[in-house]
């Protein structure tokens, strides 16, 4: 019985095509196919163990970038320097 | 940045625009200016100059359309025209070569246990900027584009002059590169990938 219920449950274990399902969940992601691509999301996290894997992978690579790559610090008189070499240039 | 001149704004409304929709974006300029670089001087450079152009060639922008992306083109253009020479960068990468090496089936990453989301939410800064910053300089940008600063990819292919349908493939094998640098951290530092097991 629980076997059963397993197997029903369980997402497929290969995918067929790799590459053109992570470069469609990518653009999902970027949020590029809007509702539509939510709806093909939902499928395939449902149904295909590599796509769920591969989802949740970028999903935390996109976190990590945005949380660790934005936070270079601008020189401080940098806004002033332009602002007085638009000055001059006016 | 457009040849055609749509209107001439008059000085209290070149400073408005200005101001009010080119400075806010100084930070992600900056940024994006020294992932280009790698040099605190240069950046500041290219970003000075960037801002300099917008306001020489200001009547050429469209208010109401997306100042970012239209600053960000700009920066993108000087890079290429005057740093990419002079910056300690190695020399200029074949953006056709490099596209149709990695056009190639064999190079897409194999299966996503090698690499898993639990590993790269532990890594630090340095190594995910690192693994960036390692890729070569097309790749490197439509990455910053997307994941760090959000455009979208009509916006990432006027930014760049390529076709969407390029952007998204770029993107593809960006991301596939760097998750190839990122399992080489993982595996160094003793995170747990697939392999060892």
């Amino acid at each position: 019985m629980d076997m059963n219920e397993e197997k029903s449950g369980a997402r497929k274990l290969r995918c067929d095509d790799t590459s053109k399902c992570f470069e469609l969940l990518e653009s999902i992601l970027d949020g590029e196919l809007g509702n539509p691509g939510k709806e093909v999301l939902k499928e395939k996290l449902a149904k295909c163990q590599p796509c769920f894997e591969h989802f949740h992978l970028e999903q935390a690579i996109r976190e990590v970038l945005k949380n660790k790559c934005t936070k270079q610090a601008v020189p401080q008189e940098l806004a002033k320097t332009i602002r007085e070499k638009i000055q001059e240039a006016k | 940045m457009s040849e055609v001149q749509r209107r001439k704004y008059s000085q209290e409304e070149k400073n408005s625009i200005f101001d009010g929709e080119f400075m806010p974006h100084i930070d992600s300029m900056y940024n994006f200016a020294y992932r280009l670089t790698f040099d605190e001087d240069d950046a500041k450079d290219l970003v000075q100059d960037t801002y300099l152009k917008s306001y020489r060639f200001i009547n050429s922008f469209e208010q109401g359309t997306n100042a970012k992306a239209w600053l960000f083109r700009i920066l993108k253009n000087s890079f290429i025209n005057e740093y990419r020479k002079k910056s300690k960068q190695p020399a200029k990468v074949d953006y056709q070569e490099v596209e149709t090496y990695y056009n190639s089936d064999d190079v897409d990453f194999q299966g996503t246990t090698d690499l898993r989301a639990e590993s790269v939410k532990d890594m630090l800064g340095d190594e995910i900027s690192n693994a960036l910053n390692s890729l070569a300089v097309d790749f490197r940008t439509v990455i910053i584009l997307c994941d760090l600063e959000g455009f979208t990819y009509e916006e990432m292919a006027k930014i760049l002059d390529i076709p969407i349908g390029t952007v998204r493939s770029r993107l593809h094998r960006a991301r596939n590169l760097l998750k190839e640098k990122l399992k080489g951290y993982a595996q160094h530092m003793g995170y747990k990938t697939d392999e060892e097991e």
